[in-house]
């Protein structure tokens, strides 16, 4: 995840889509998140910059939609719904995971193994090219 | 002379040539627009090619004209003066254009009704050079046009004149409710007002407004093919010359065309503001250079010393030696030469027999005189011949001398942050099956033939606008990702310095430095964690084995797990313990907060694996405790006021179970 002030970011991400389960009167997703533009981002497990202030997912329900979704721990949100969650704060990234009258939430998280794999898969393949 | 002049031609022709293809290309591109952005866009370079192409032709007609007065004039005193000076050229650059506008109040703060919006762009014409800026989107919410364009023309004699055109073009969809909130869109649809009424008639009826822009006044040499999509009109103008050059922030009048009536009409105020900057060679180069002998006559007044000397701008600098010149030393002492200077060459030295040329200053109420001598006539007389020069290009470019204006050469685009409201991002899909379109870019209308999509690419790319998110929808679409992304470098490379490199591709870079980078020790890694303990049963060990996953990575390619920790988190990480926290780790396999410290002999960098997994929340977060059962939700009551406590307190990391 490269993060430069004041440029787009760019991400090589993954895209979840999440159905809802209803729980009584509930709608739950089955993840928790962490972070936010109001949180600190020194206490963050899981971010490889500590001054990131993104969403990220810090533990995954067993069992749960977003788990068999394929949604992993360390997970940084990028996305929800075409919403952005990078710059939103704590309250307003669980606003946006929450609404009621969305049964499916699409989200377009970044992790880091997805990128190294895809810089991998890359080396590997300029390598083979030099070769 | 004949040959200059065929290169001229030539060298124009190939631009024209240019221009016409890139028209055709717009044109083509313009027909297959399906969506607003990109056909203003598409729509604003077709104007400016047009009006490149016809100051090209105008151009090439008056070079022929000339060609052909100068072969009928054979008489030596018909060809002209030859001994005229002309002045040195310069750099001029205009930026920081902006245009105010002047809203009735009662519009600026009207919150219902339709936006008007225009797409206006500012189109700046120097001699035959002619650039436009960023296309920028107008409505009621804007006090004042900005363009944050810097444009530079090069070689401008100090009588040129630079034109400033604004065009704009209405942006409205058709005057249903496309972008109105739907409590609006019944009233709006029922009934139009009287001003979006005869807005709404004003487009109908192409011909009520001003015409067309199509070039100007300039008869039209070639037809412009009509081509169906938004149209540009011209909205405002206004000529720049030597006299409104300052090295800061101007105000200049606008003449304005077209009227209220008209569907592309903004109020504007009337003025441009604007930064218009000068550099005449005079100032930047080096003018004149050689050897010399500087008589001081405050001191000993028959010591003569020797010294290289450079003139440019407003000094002639003296060096010890040409070296010093070179190694940019500091120079022995250096000579003004302004306005206020006065040089002139004495006949003879009673002394010597060269001539030799005398500069007097006034610094502070003193007159101070420099002695120069050459070695030889022929110096005395170039330099004196520089010396005039210098003084006629000061008159010519006027206050653009007396200091040298910065101007800043625009870096290649840097690209803009995405607003919210566009929001259109370039997804490049990677489908599971390997049909031909998954290479190409995905647009919202897929009726976009192969050969547009590739115009669009390469077009879009340039600009570099949008943030960038390559989408993996399966582990297994790798090879497709790699193949695209690869493509990418590939065609920005062959391109070579159109543009920056877009910022992802340093994603991609071998970079051997890198923390994360799980390059070598990749067999070490698994080793040594595996014999780890697991975790001692503690109070809170319920949940031990069940809610997080265990389960191992994907199968992609034996990367480390990431080692995303800082040392801060190591430390809140070690402080956690004694809260317990949560157990399951999905990234640290087996060591929990409770084993002991890592092994130093991990190789990976080993900033703690074990403290993964929200230990950060030193209260303890909250949430973890809750999921006795499946899916917990917040346990009303007792935990309630632990949560309040732990939202409240500013040192936690909040987790929240959605």
């Amino acid at each position: 995840m490269s993060f430069i002030p004041g440029q787009p970011v760019t991400a090589v991400v993954q895209r979840i889509e999440i159905c809802k389960l209803r729980q009584g009167d509930n709608l739950i997703l089955g993840f928790s998140i962490g972070g936010g533009m109001d949180q600190d981002p020194g206490q963050n497990p899981f971010s490889e910059d500590k001054t990131d202030k993104g969403i990220y997912v810090t533990r995954v329900t067993k069992g749960g939609p977003a788990e068999d979704a394929g949604l992993m721990m360390g997970d940084k949100i990028m996305q929800v719904n075409g919403w952005d969650m990078t710059m939103v704060t704590h309250d307003q990234a669980r606003k946006r995971l929450t609404k009621k009258n969305e049964d499916v939430v699409r989200l377009l998280v970044t992790r880091k193994s997805l990128e190294d794999a895809v810089r991998h898969s890359m080396i590997q393949n300029q390598a083979q090219h030099q070769i | 002379m004949n040959n200059f002049k065929d290169n001229q031609d030539s060298d124009i022709q190939k631009k024209i040539d240019h221009e016409i293809r890139m028209r055709e290309g717009t044109c083509k591109l313009l027909a297959a627009c399906s969506q607003k952005d990109q056909a203003l866009e598409a729509a604003k370079s077709l104007l400016t090619c047009n009006t490149r192409i016809l100051a090209y032709m105008s151009e090439l007609q008056r070079m022929k004209e000339a060609q052909i007065m100068q072969r009928v004039a054979r008489r030596p005193s018909d060809a002209g003066p030859l001994d005229d000076r002309l002045p040195c050229k310069g750099k001029v650059a205009i930026s920081d254009l902006r245009i105010p506008l002047m809203w009735k109040d009662t519009e600026y703060f009207k919150n219902k009704g339709e936006l008007h919006r225009c797409a206006v762009f500012c189109v700046l014409q120097l001699g035959g050079q002619i650039y436009d800026t960023d296309m920028v989107m107008v409505d009621r919410t804007l006090t004042d046009i900005c363009f944050d364009n810097a444009i530079v023309f090069n070689d401008a004699g100090p009588g040129f004149e630079l034109r400033v055109e604004l065009y704009s073009c209405c942006s409205e969809e058709e005057f249903s409710a496309g972008n109105a909130p739907r409590k609006l869109a019944s009233k709006l649809s029922s009934s139009l007002g009287r001003s979006s009424g005869k807005k709404v008639r004003a487009s109908l009826e192409p011909g009520a407004c001003s015409p067309v822009y199509n070039g100007g006044g300039a008869p039209l040499l070639l037809p412009s093919p009509s081509v169906p999509g938004p149209k540009y009109h011209l909205l405002a103008y206004t000529s720049l010359t030597v006299a409104h050059i300052r090295d800061s922030f101007r105000t200049h009048d606008l003449s304005i065309c077209g009227n209220e009536e008209c569907s592309y009409w903004l109020p504007l105020y009337g003025s441009v503001c604007c930064r218009l900057a000068a550099q005449p060679d005079c100032m930047t180069q080096k003018m004149m250079s050689g050897s010399l002998k500087v008589k001081q006559l405050v001191e000993d007044p028959q010591s003569w010393t020797n010294i290289y000397g450079v003139l440019r701008g407003t000094h002639l600098i003296c060096y010890h030696r040409q070296e010093d010149e070179e190694a940019r030393a500091e120079p022995a002492f250096t000579i003004s030469i302004n306005k206020e200077t006065r040089i002139r060459a004495t006949e003879k030295d009673p002394l010597s027999k060269a001539q030799s040329i005398s500069i007097s200053n006034h610094y502070g109420g003193e007159e101070v005189t420099h002695t120069l001598a050459t070695d030889s006539r022929g110096d005395t007389q170039r330099w004196m011949e520089a010396f005039w020069q210098q003084f006629y290009d000061m008159s010519q470019w006027k206050q653009c001398c007396d200091d040298l204006m910065k101007i800043e050469i625009p870096s290649p685009r840097k690209p803009t942050p995405v607003t919210a409201k566009q929001g259109s991002l370039y997804h490049e899909m990677v489908t599971p099956h390997p049909a031909p379109s998954s290479e190409g870019l995905l647009l919202q209308d897929n009726a976009v033939s192969a050969e547009i999509r590739a115009l669009l690419t390469s077009y879009y790319n340039d600009r570099g606008k949008k943030s960038h998110f390559t989408v993996i929808d399966t582990a297994d679409d790798l090879e497709a990702v790699t193949d695209i992304l690869k493509r990418h470098m590939q065609e920005f490379e062959l391109r070579g310095q159109l543009g920056a490199n877009p910022h992802w591709m340093s994603l991609f870079e071998e970079a051997p430095g890198r923390r994360v980078g799980g390059h070598s020790p990749r067999p070490h890694c698994r080793a040594p964690r595996s014999p780890r303990p697991r975790p001692r049963p503690g109070p809170q060990s319920s949940e031990s084995d069940s809610p997080c996953s265990r389960r191992a990575w994907p199968e992609t390619p034996p990367h480390c797990r990431p080692r995303t920790l800082s040392l801060d988190a190591k430390l809140s990480s070690l402080q956690g313990r004694g809260y317990g926290g949560l157990h399951c780790q999905c990234q640290a396999p087996a060591a929990s907060s409770s084993a002991q410290p890592p092994e130093p002999g991990l190789s990976c960098p080993s900033f703690a694996s074990a403290s993964t997994c929200s230990n950060s929340s030193s209260e303890g977060s909250t949430t973890p405790e809750l999921d006795s059962a499946p899916f917990p939700r917040s346990a009303p009551g007792r935990g309630s006021l632990r949560n309040l406590r732990a939202k409240l307190d500013p040192r936690a990391w909040l987790q929240t179970q959605v």
